[in-house]
């Protein structure tokens, strides 16, 4: 049962709303926590245990530390000022381990399970490589759906507990809660225990304000996805599954139907999730922002799948610059080798971890792993040649604020986006490189009109339904980005023209939405990470 | 706090620090920026500044600084 789907739309998400207002307002989050774990048995089967033991693991985690924190002040009451800096550090060393503990557990149930096979595979290629025998079995392994996301709230629980960010959670069922709510289940977004745990847990009395504000949101997701991402599947599919056989722009434009499939799927399923967490007054984290607008790919993935990006620069990114290595390099470049050298070279410690766990966060394939080391290569490249970059526009009178530059930025960011893409969907790294090359060769742009697209499984009414769901998207865009309308300026319409919108919305997902004879239910991308 | 002062003018003089509000909101200083300060500060005020110290609130002005270097001093 996937967020899009008539059972969860029209049955399960109104049964919970309506079990959720009939339940006493103290119990309503057991409701919402037994939607959760029915939500994840009814995907994962019984692999819902790993969730629940999770949330378990992530409370045991937090309680010891607040038993240490208690030991740890008392002990400071009775002791000299002398004693008292051993005493800290000792506590320290003592939640550190605890911490560390609790991490390398999940780390290590998730590295098993999702990357188990991907390692076995490899290393029997380098055993038959080097003539051995086949060191690993290939096991039939299982993932609890959404595990890649929940892990990671779990993780950055216990680490803000450590910083004492916030303080530890006494109540398993809230910490349950907060890895188990179901919109968030199956592709995040990723929050943080300060920015929902206490809200899911609130109880709020559902409001008719609530209702129409997450239903217009949901209807906006399916929106981008049915009458757009549906359709560009169909295409994309058959271009990458018979990558040989294309080349040129028609391979260069499915790079682009990809990018733009992803994006209104990803971020369509995150509108619907949004919306459901809305109609229970819960405000979720926000996983996009207008990331076609990026002038690099710096700024591209502060929009882009945000929660994933704050996750990882809160905590791989600092920690790891504020590790022991970074902060000696840092004195020594800054002594021995100027401001530059040294930005490259704390760039360099910081972003390579960062990149490598994002690449292989999305799954077992060495595609990802390349993804990963393309954006952090990017970055790179981006740093070591920002001198280099400011002494041209110094030299040719530049203004980087000028609106052609933007323009020239953002086409630039595009063409990054576009070829990251390509390699993250292509089947495999050798796949992703064949087809890279590939748009070099007979490059004709008459292609993209002359009918061959049309034999990819659309008619023309797809393409035009396509082409005018984007530039709806697009125009949407523009007007969030110049900050012309919001959310909460669409309340402010009056009557009439808000009531034409919607309509107009439920109308275009119901009259061209890509669904019933001929068109094919397509699964969420992202839930399959 | 001079200290301070001429750190935050050694990473960019360019800013006229001590009216700056949202350094880190406005991105004036960027992480790398901030790791820089950071390593410096340490240094300078012979503190150790965590991973859990880098949020916003403790870089968006002066002022929130110097209140962050008085309280690790402290602890």
């Amino acid at each position: 049962m996937s967020y899009h789907t008539s059972a969860y739309l029209f049955l399960f998400l109104p049964l919970v709303l309506l079990a959720y207002q009939i339940t006493p307002k103290k119990v309503r989050w057991v409701t919402l926590l037994a939607a959760g774990y029915v939500f994840s048995w009814m995907v994962s089967g019984k692999l819902v245990i790993h969730l629940i033991g999770t949330s378990l693991w992530s409370h045991y985690i937090g309680v010891w530390q607040a038993w240490l924190k208690l030991r740890c002040h008392m002990e400071l009451e009775h002791a000299s000022k002398e004693e008292c800096a051993n005493i800290k550090k000792n506590y320290k060393k003592k939640e550190r381990t605890v911490l560390a503990g609790g991490i390398i557990l999940l780390l290590a149930i998730l590295g098993y399970l999702k990357y188990y096979n991907f390692f076995a595979q490899n290393m029997s290629q380098l055993s038959a490589t080097l003539g051995r025998r086949e060191p690993l079995q290939a096991k039939a392994l299982l993932l609890p759906i959404g595990i890649s996301f929940y892990t990671l709230q779990a993780i950055g629980y216990m680490v803000d507990v450590y910083w004492e960010k916030i303080p530890p959670e006494r109540h398993p069922g809230k910490i349950a809660l907060f890895l188990g709510f179901f919109p968030q289940i199956m592709e995040g977004p990723i929050s943080m225990y300060s920015q929902t745990a206490d809200t899911l847990w609130k109880g709020t009395s559902l409001k008719g304000e609530h209702l129409a504000q997450g239903s217009i949101r949901i209807f906006w997701g399916l929106f981008k996805k049915m009458i757009i991402a549906d359709r560009l599947y169909v295409v994309v599919q058959a271009i990458f599954e018979n990558y040989s056989q294309y080349k040129g722009a028609v391979v260069a434009a499915a790079a682009v139907a990809y990018t733009v499939q992803l994006y209104m799927e990803f971020s369509g399923s995150m509108d619907i999730v949004i919306g459901s967490g809305r109609m229970f007054g819960i405000i979720l984290p926000e996983n996009f922002r207008q990331p076609f607008f990026a002038k690099n790919a710096s700024e591209f993935w502060r929009r882009w799948h945000i929660t994933l990006g704050v996750w990882f620069k809160t905590y791989v990114f600092y920690p790891v610059s504020m590790s022991g290595i970074a902060k000696r390099w840092n004195r020594f470049g800054r002594k021995h080798l100027g401001k530059h050298l040294t930005k490259v070279g704390i760039s360099a410690i910081a972003l390579f971890p960062v990149w490598l766990c994002n690449g292989l966060w999305h799954g077992p394939r060495w595609s990802y792993i390349f993804y990963g080391m393309y954006y952090f290569s990017i970055l790179m490249c981006g740093i070591m040649l920002e001198p280099v970059r400011n002494k041209c526009l110094e030299i040719l009178h530049i203004n980087d604020q000028m609106f052609f530059w933007k323009i020239l930025q953002t086409g630039k960011t595009w063409i990054i986006i576009f070829v990251g893409e390509l390699f993250f969907r292509a089947n495999g790294l050798r796949a992703g490189i064949h087809m890279f090359l590939s748009i070099f060769r007979d490059f004709d742009l008459n292609k993209l009109v002359d009918g061959t697209l049309l034999n990819l499984g659309l008619d023309q009414a797809d393409f035009i339904a396509i082409g005018v769901g984007c530039v709806v998207v697009a125009l949407y865009g523009i007007v969030r980005e110049r900050n012309l309308m919001g959310e909460r300026k669409l309340q402010k319409l009056c009557l009439p023209v808000r009531w034409a919108l919607y309509y107009g919305l439920i109308l275009a997902v119901v009259i061209f939405g890509a669904y019933g004879v001929g068109y094919q239910q397509v699964d969420l991308i992202y839930a399959g990470f | 706090m001079d200290t301070l002062m001429n750190i935050l003018t050694e990473i960019d003089s360019s800013i006229v620090w001590d009216q700056e509000n949202a350094l880190i909101d406005d991105r004036m200083l960027d992480s790398f920026d901030i790791i820089s300060l950071v390593s410096e500060m340490e240094g300078a005020f012979d503190i150790e500044i965590e991973a859990s110290e880098m949020v916003p609130d403790n870089f968006n002005s002066v002022e929130a600084m110097r209140k962050m270097i008085v309280r690790l001093q402290g602890s």
